[in-house]
């Protein structure tokens, strides 16, 4: 079991989204890097899809009420167990009474969200299909909300021995995708796109974009050359999805993230290629990124990359845990 | 130093996951050599052979035989020894620098996996055998310890 210490708000239970529920009206939610919540999934032997707890604001504590083992993927933000420091996207054992911090990002490759994940998942009711906290309908993770201090949260299999003191090559290494230093993004061209002047267009792949401070779970909001449409355009209200760009009169663009509700009216630019959404999902507020035109077999041949870094991570993991105790490095 | 067959099963899965096609394994008793077929590592050739009848060795040889200091940690694995995390610039130890008995010296990287190479006793680190980003064999020093 664990214990949150801080009173920060913002840290919450997610798991890979509620998909099949948008014809419901309902948001995907989920982990805004769903590689890193997998990827420490599997670190600890669970299922890839297990809940974790998605941590986007620092310091963050939280006490172990009992042994237990956790992973810590995503953001390295200096995590120490007691005073010993923890080296990221590693898996590791903490005792009854032990305080886990989260410091701020730190690294060449700042990051901005950390996931934690523990033994069997942490231990939260599913709804519609997901154990993923959905803030707007206040409902899934932890009661519906932001976990807060003196929650008590308790990982569904807390007595299962773990093997743990090994971790990944994170993979912003593995898979890198960087235009002059900066996260790049591969777009879809949306429904709306050619309905924007050529220069704004040339403009949106040559330029660089800030991420705002109005960017939080539900939406980032971008600032760069402002982007023109050929003539006004005024939508009915249709489905959208995480990743969908879209443009309202400002000409700043908006990139719907996972807590997106599911329909909007503004045009469409484009799409972030479901693939990359993990890279935009660790962006953080301030930096810059760039986006790269891609396509539809570009963008399911990016998915099926994805699909086979974690495969390979849960073969190798699968080794290192069948693994005898005595075999050290 | 024979290597129990679950020790071989174990490295024949790591080789699985790299692009390595041949692994040849040598101490002073015995030679193994693994080899990809296919999609499969299989054991090619389980010899008894003097070592005098090969080609040069690829693998370090046992510790005794190669005069290494007693303890100079060497790699439980074939990886790629790493001196500092990827996250990070510093690494985890110099030379005269002392450490704690389980102390992180630095890491094994295979594929995807990280594994720390760890200070078998309390000393201090004499110097680092392996470069960095160096590929190394089952049983290659890596780190130097002189006891205090």
């Amino acid at each position: 079991m664990i214990e949150i210490l801080s009173n920060v708000a913002l840290a919450t239970v997610q798991d890979l989204g509620r998909l099949g529920s948008l014809r419901f009206g309902v948001g995907t939610a989920g982990a805004m890097d769903d590689l890193a919540l997998a990827a420490g999934n599997l670190l600890l032997g669970n299922e890839a899809g297990a809940a974790g707890i998605e941590i986007p604001v620092f310091p963050f504590k939280l006490r172990f009420t009992a042994d237990c083992a956790f992973a810590l993927t995503g953001a390295d933000c200096g995590a120490r167990l007691d005073a010993t420091p923890l080296l990221p996207w590693w898996s590791h054992q903490a005792r009854a009474g032990q305080v886990l911090t989260l410091g701020l990002p730190q690294g060449a490759q700042r990051a901005s969200r950390a996931l934690l994940c523990l033994p069997g998942g942490v231990d939260v009711p599913e709804v519609l299909g997901s154990r993923s906290t959905q803030l707007r309908g206040a409902f899934g993770g932890h009661e519906g909300r932001a976990l807060r201090k003196g929650d008590v949260l308790r990982a569904a299999e807390a007595q299962r021995a773990c093997r743990t003191g090994f971790g990944l090559v994170p993979p912003a290494f593995a898979l890198p995708q960087e235009i002059g230093g900066l996260v790049a993004l591969r777009v879809l061209p949306g429904a709306e796109y050619l309905g924007f002047e050529a220069a704004s267009r040339d403009a949106f792949w040559a330029g660089e974009w800030r991420i705002t401070a109005q960017s939080d779970r539900y939406g980032y909001r971008l600032a760069g050359e402002a982007l023109q449409p050929v003539a006004p355009m005024e939508l009915r209200s249709h489905g959208i999805v995480p990743g969908v760009i879209q443009v309202p009169h400002s000409g700043q663009p908006i990139i719907q993230m996972r807590d997106a509700q599911p329909s909007g009216g503004y045009p469409k630019f484009g799409t972030v290629i479901e693939a990359d959404l993990w890279r935009l999902g660790q962006a953080p507020i301030g930096s810059r990124i760039r986006f790269i035109e891609t396509h539809w077999d570009e963008a399911v041949a990016a998915l099926e990359q994805k699909e086979a870094w974690l495969a390979k991570v849960a073969r190798m993991v699968a080794l290192r845990r069948s693994a005898p105790m005595g075999a050290a490095a | 130093m024979t290597k129990a067959p679950h020790e071989l099963r174990e490295i024949a899965g790591w080789m699985a996951a790299t692009d390595i096609g041949l692994l040849e394994l040598r101490t002073p008793g015995a030679t193994v050599r693994l080899g990809r077929r296919g999609e499969e590592v299989v054991t090619l050739d389980h010899s008894q052979r003097a070592d005098a009848q090969l080609d040069g060795p690829t693998v370090a040889p046992d510790r005794n035989a190669a005069g290494l200091h007693p303890d100079t940690v060497t790699a439980g694995s074939v990886g790629v020894f790493l001196h500092a995390h990827p996250c990070a610039t510093v690494p985890f130890v110099r030379a005269g620098i002392e450490v704690l008995a389980g102390q992180t010296l630095g890491l094994l990287r295979i594929g995807v996996l990280l594994l720390p190479v760890v200070a078998s006793r309390a000393g201090t680190v004499a110097a680092l055998r392996a470069g960095d980003g160096a590929t190394v064999g089952y049983g290659a020093p890596l780190v130097e310890l002189h006891p205090f």
